[in-house]
């Protein structure tokens, strides 16, 4: 537990940051979205210059479950603050999901450096798995996010011998050589609906159908505050399985096969090993993703799952800061959130999009939120 | 006598048509620190590449600790207990101290995923026993230095990263270590003080045997039992530091010839 000092700083920042959150995901006119864009940019970047940045972030450092604790209580809120309000709770899941997939690229390019320009094809897989078991078997819809993350897996090894046997980018050719093919495939497939992709049936889960609106408390709710909770639970468990591979041997192995393959080897670490192992653990949690994904969708087709979502997971990546799990949801929210809020931008998002990574790369190449040196204990460094 | 630890035959390495390293023999005792010695290019740290798998000899044999490790890898070689250290520093820079010194302790630790993820208690406990063990190696060498285990290598001067390098390789009980131009990029004084330590220590592990590149022949001097001159990939000659040194073959590839009274 934090002392009274911090317990107190770290909720009033928690706070603030909620309510912050709360009335952007609010706002209805583009005018006030854009002030509130404008004040929450001005105040980062003056935090930054100011150094209070910093401050904060040793703050939160130093209170690592607690803070855990309040990022959590925060988000549950706001669920329980749009709970009536389709299109938001929808967005809210989206960010939870799209940040799980981005942990899988950050596993892969973060920890292990192996590149992946074919993150959406994984997330497909996930999704497209889960709607043809849903469809044909009567497999319980628990059971199809595993299965998601399996088959992503296990055609995600598919990739490993060229991935493995080339480097840099030559690599990365391969990967997205893939991304293409996948999308053809999945056009072309009558099997898996071609273009019109394929539709999912309501999931239940434990006697309850996910269609249909709850009453929670006296209170009507919006049947996506169901999803959005299976959505958190995965985050949740993404966010430990990731934090604890990074606090471990197998994080710094695969730390040492990025920054020095060779001297690395030099120290019998087993560079392939580690480019497998991560390549895909990646795949099976974009997998997962993507399955729980195409239930809340409830309807894919390929056009879910271009390459430019490919490139988004890398952007989401590189905005929030190269191997930072912090950074990787804070950019999730601001990546999905902005363009569905600014109507008018919509068109011009990729635009916006490179902008924003170029700018980044410039001005603070670490990212938003730069990964921390490690530190191998749970919660928080005494 | 004491036992060989390491040889190699006719060790020959070529680049097409530049051959690096030529028929090279060599043989280490167990204990021995070597100075390996020669002009820039003269294949001294090709010799480390080739031994320590980064590159395939073209030809010959390498024997180490009674084994044939020719052309092994990497990995292979560190297993069998060789470990090198850089010539230009190759720490992970954005690591700690700490992670970097354990990146030469795999060998211990169980990297398996059930171990690692679920098992956090007995992994902590592990753990704190390393930082103890990369501690005491530490304090060895600079005692300043244990305060900020877990800060980023890339704060360090460089000859506290020397020191980490050395560490790093040190932690995994290597029985033949390679110590390739420990004083590059470091004032004079700071490289007497580093070979002190790395004295010291060979003191303390009595079974280490070192070979070190090194340029400076005061050092060489200084620390080596043994050397052996390399001159366009072909060793000039070996022994103590005396009897090389006197070595009109190893002046004239120094030093250049003087020149008769035909030639000009």
């Amino acid at each position: 537990m934090p002392n009274s000092r911090d317990f107190l700083r770290c909720s009033a920042l928690a706070a603030l940051l909620f309510t912050y959150i709360g009335f952007l995901l609010g706002a209805e006119e583009e005018l006030s979205i854009a002030a509130y864009l404008l004040c929450g940019a001005g105040v980062v970047i003056a935090l930054v210059l100011f150094d209070v940045f910093s401050a904060i972030e040793r703050l939160v450092q130093a209170n690592e479950t607690f803070w855990q604790v309040l990022m959590l209580a925060g988000t549950l809120a706001l669920i329980a603050v749009f709970h009536q309000d389709h299109y938001t709770l929808f967005l809210i899941g989206t960010i939870f999901i799209y940040s799980v997939a981005v942990l899988g690229i950050n596993v892969q390019l973060g920890y292990a450096g192996v590149i992946n320009f074919s993150g959406a094809s994984f997330f497909g897989i996930g999704g497209y798995t889960a709607a043809v078991f849903l469809q044909n078997t009567s497999i319980p819809g628990s059971l199809t996010l595993p299965l998601g993350g399996l088959f992503a897996a296990v055609i995600g090894s598919l990739l490993l011998l060229p991935v493995l046997r080339t480097s840099g980018h030559y690599s990365a050719l391969v990967t997205m050589a893939f991304a293409l093919l996948m999308k053809v495939f999945l056009e072309v497939s009558e099997w898996l609906g071609g273009p019109q992709g394929l539709s999912l049936p309501p999931l239940e889960f434990m006697g309850i159908n996910f269609a249909e609106d709850i009453v929670i408390m006296g209170k009507e709710c919006s049947f996506y505050v169901k999803y959005d909770m299976v959505c958190l639970a995965l985050l949740v468990l993404a966010f430990v399985f990731v934090r604890r591979v990074e606090r471990s041997w197998m994080g710094l192995a695969m730390d040492a096969v990025r920054i020095d393959e060779t001297a690395a080897a030099c120290f019998g670490v087993n560079v392939t090993r580690w480019k497998i192992t991560a390549f895909t653990m990646g795949n099976f949690v974009i997998g997962m993703a993507g399955a729980l994904y195409a239930m809340m969708l409830s309807y894919i087709n390929p056009s879910n799952f271009t390459f430019s979502d490919s490139l988004l997971f890398l952007s989401i990546l590189l905005l929030g800061g190269i191997g930072s799990i912090w950074g990787v949801i804070a950019a999730t929210a601001f990546m999905v959130v902005i363009p569905e809020k600014f109507q008018v931008v919509q068109e011009y998002r990729y635009l916006i999009y490179s902008a924003m990574v170029l700018a980044m790369i410039l001005f603070r190449p670490s990212g938003l939120l730069p990964r921390k040196p490690r530190s191998y204990a749970m919660g928080g460094r005494s | 006598m004491n036992k060989v630890l390491f040889s190699c035959e006719g060790l020959t390495m070529k680049f097409g048509g530049l051959t690096a390293l030529n028929r090279l023999d060599l043989g280490i005792d167990e204990g021995d620190i070597l100075g390996l010695v020669g002009p820039n290019g003269s294949g001294k740290t090709t010799f480390f590449n080739v031994v320590t798998g980064i590159y395939r000899p073209t030809e010959g044999r390498v024997f180490f600790d009674g084994k044939d490790i020719t052309g092994a890898s990497s990995q292979t070689v560190f297993e069998a207990g060789i470990a090198r250290t850089f010539q230009r520093s190759r720490l992970c820079l954005e690591l700690s101290i700490f992670d970097n010194i354990m990146i030469g302790n795999f060998k211990r630790h169980d990297l398996g995923f059930v171990s690692n993820i679920f098992r956090r208690k007995t992994f902590q406990k592990t753990c704190e026993e390393e930082v103890e063990k990369a501690i005491e190696l530490i304090r060895l060498l600079n005692p300043e230095l244990v305060g900020s285990i877990h800060k980023p290598v890339a704060d360090l001067s460089m000859i506290d990263r020397r020191r980490i390098e050395i560490c790093r390789a040190l932690i995994g009980k290597p029985k033949l270590l390679f110590l390739d131009e420990p004083s590059a990029g470091m004032t004079h004084d700071e490289t007497n003080q580093l070979m002190d330590e790395i004295l010291a220590m060979k003191s303390d592990e009595r079974q280490l045997t070192i070979v070190l590149i090194e340029h400076e022949m005061g050092i060489i001097g200084k620390v080596t039992t043994r050397c052996a001159v390399l001159n366009f990939g072909e060793k000039l000659c070996d022994g103590t530091y005396q009897s090389i040194v006197e070595n009109p073959l190893v002046q004239e590839a120094y030093l250049g010839r003087e020149v008769t009274e035909d030639e000009v």
